[in-house]
């Protein structure tokens, strides 16, 4: 390929570090959710790129049942923020603090 | 200036762009908006990978299901923009722009020494021919992954009726 | 010319040829189509003054849209409110690219396949693009700033989400029996053997309620209603981004026939009558056209006949009754096929 894979290693990980940059800044609990779905499919960027560079498909499955996991946890998540949204009125996650002095 | 590296330029500029658009947006709707079109652009990406299948899959599932629930719960709480903060807290955000920035070339370093294949991969068999690949992820699903192919069906069945109950409006 | 510019070229003169025939020709007319035809249904004339038999009406509809006020409603979300109308018409638009009009025409000692992309997921390409139309409406409804339109946006959206489950399992069991996600190899399937319609009955209802409702078409448009929800998610709208919703709900009518016409009715192809040469490339896009415009003629024919649902009966018919009857479907073709062995 005349596209080097060192250059789509590179913007799977930029995408990567950006993902975790929100997860980290963000106060919003929906946000931060938003920021692990980017860093997921970052690293299915990144396991597609090493599957072409060794010509292996499995990589592709992987990819699948990442994606398929990530359903789940989008799901089950986001029931949780309604229940908690539901309780406290809130979702920012600097609020969800009653277990702290 | 091959159209291929023109392509992959745009691809990814849109991808990166956008997901700074995500992380620097104050209002959920335009965060999961600006998502959508880095999903895109990791779509295209994916097939200059030579992987039609996952890109398709990653629209229809990731950009077509999971962020429309997110939109959904985004409208049904009718969350609007972020809160302006009470306290700024300037130094943190300068040392945590400046440790990501870090952290980031650290990974990018990392990954790109590591780049070489321990394998030459025209020595292995099994190659993927390029956009012909879903007869082999099928038969790999159903052979070397079939346990892991019905764990994650019975998780999907967990996960779906798990968030019906989790969502239910309590009765009392 | 080497191969490359000459694909690159077949390939722009395809465009041109759907976009000519789609846009040009079939969605103006569309529109005098459906009145005329509400019209006869409903024992009155329909617009006959506007040029012979009215056939200028869709010029007048779109003069009025290019020169009407835009109002945006205040406090809604300005660049959303504008982008929503796109992101539902262009779905609607490319998913032309993977549909077979036509057989194949020889140029210059070359077959060229009337597709203009065939690519190997042809069906999935369908799907996501289906997924991505829901943005539109949903991002409709929200930006307008208003209860009804959010009711009617959010509405649309779920029903949408809902019908194209039912909808891609119904066209998956098609794919099965043709061993191949390219609309072209379900095409020559049913040019070997029988109309998908047949074999297929279920699959077939299955798939024309389900788009149906995809394209919001009465008995389905539950969330256009007037005396329900105003006009749904485009109450806000006026001129040119209501002229584009119009439009977008036309074009997704066309390409729903044309999905119809090709999984289901046999595409290009007449039966026992061989599509060779340039004049049978050519004869092979007429049929097509002519086929998926007696689906467009029997989608307004229901439009003027039928009452519509209301929400919660819509809602359980496509989860209760089509998603079951989807599964069936897609399970016994499969058995089958399996049973056959492999080919």
């Amino acid at each position: 390929m005349s596209v080097p894979p060192a250059a789509f290693l590179a913007a799977g990980t930029i995408l990567f570090v950006i993902g975790l940059v929100g997860a980290l800044l963000k106060r919003n609990a929906l946000s931060i959710f938003l920021s692990i779905e980017l860093m997921m499919n970052a690293v299915n960027l990144l396991f597609l790129t090493y599957g072409r560079m060794r010509g292996d498909p499995s990589s592709h499955v992987i990819v699948f049942f990442v994606i398929a996991i990530a359903a789940a946890e989008a799901a089950v998540g986001l029931a949780v923020f309604v229940a908690l949204f539901r309780s406290r009125q809130t979702i920012e996650v600097d609020r969800v603090n009653l277990l702290k002095w | 200036m091959t159209a291929e590296l023109l392509l992959f330029a745009f691809a990814a500029g849109l991808a990166i762009a956008f997901a700074l658009a995500m992380v620097v947006e104050k209002t959920p709707v335009r965060s999961v908006l600006s998502l959508v079109v880095t999903f895109f652009g990791i779509t295209v990406l994916a097939v200059m990978l030579a992987a039609p299948f996952i890109a398709a899959i990653i629209m229809i599932v990731y950009a077509g299901a999971i962020l429309v629930l997110f939109l959904f719960v985004i409208m049904l709480l009718n969350l609007n923009e972020e809160a302006r903060e009470k306290d700024s807290r300037p130094v943190q955000r300068v040392l945590g722009l400046v440790s990501a920035l870090a952290l980031g070339g650290l990974l990018l370093g990392l990954t790109l020494r590591a780049g070489k294949p321990p394998v030459e991969p025209s020595a292995l068999p099994g190659r993927i021919p390029a956009l012909d690949e879903i007869p082999l992820v099928g038969r790999l699903l159903f052979s070397d992954y079939l346990f892991a192919f019905e764990a994650v069906a019975v998780l999907l069945l967990a996960a779906a009726v798990g968030a019906l109950i989790l969502s239910r409006r309590r009765m009392d | 010319m080497s191969p490359g510019t000459f694909f690159l070229l077949a390939a722009v003169a395809k465009i041109a040829v759907v976009w000519a025939i789609m846009l040009a020709a079939l969605l103006p007319n569309l529109v005098w189509m459906e009145r005329r035809g509400a019209g006869l249904i409903q024992d009155r004339p329909g617009p006959n003054r506007v040029g012979p038999f009215g056939l200028f009406q869709a010029v007048a509809d779109v003069l009025k849209m290019f020169l009407k006020e835009d109002v945006t409603p205040l406090y809604a979300d300005k660049l959303l409110h504008t982008v929503a109308p796109a992101i539902l018409l262009v779905p609607a638009l490319t998913t032309f690219a993977v549909i077979p009009f036509g057989s194949s025409i020889p140029v210059l000692g070359r077959e060229v396949k009337l597709v203009i992309a065939d690519v190997n997921i042809g069906l999935l390409y369908v799907l996501a693009l289906t997924s991505v139309g829901v943005y539109g409406l949903v991002l409709a409804g929200w930006a307008s700033n208003n209860k009804y339109s959010l009711l009617g946006g959010v509405r649309s959206g779920a029903q949408v989400i809902s019908y194209e489950l039912s909808m891609g399992l119904a066209a998956i069991a098609t794919f099965v029996t043709a061993g191949s996600l390219k609309p072209s190899a379900v095409v020559d399937w049913q040019v070997q053997n029988v109309w998908n319609c047949i074999p297929q009955a279920v699959g077939f209802l299955v798939f024309v309620v389900a788009a149906f409702a995809e394209t919001n078409r009465v008995p389905f448009d539950l969330p256009e209603a007037e005396a329900e929800l105003v006009a749904g998610y485009h109450t806000e709208y006026s001129a040119f981004k209501f002229g584009m919703f119009f439009m977008s709900e036309y074009a997704n009518m066309i390409a729903a026939s044309a999905m119809i016409v090709t999984l289901y009715l046999g595409g290009w192809s007449l039966p026992f009558v061989p599509f060779t040469g340039v004049w049978g490339g050519i004869f092979s896009i007429a049929v097509f056209w002519a086929k998926t415009l007696a689906i467009i003629c029997v989608f307004i024919w229901v439009r003027w006949t039928l009452p519509r649902f209301r929400y919660d009966q819509l809602m359980s018919l496509g989860w209760k009754v089509l998603l079951p009857l989807s599964v069936a479907n897609l399970l016994a073709v499969a058995w089958i096929v399996a049973m056959k062995g492999p080919a």
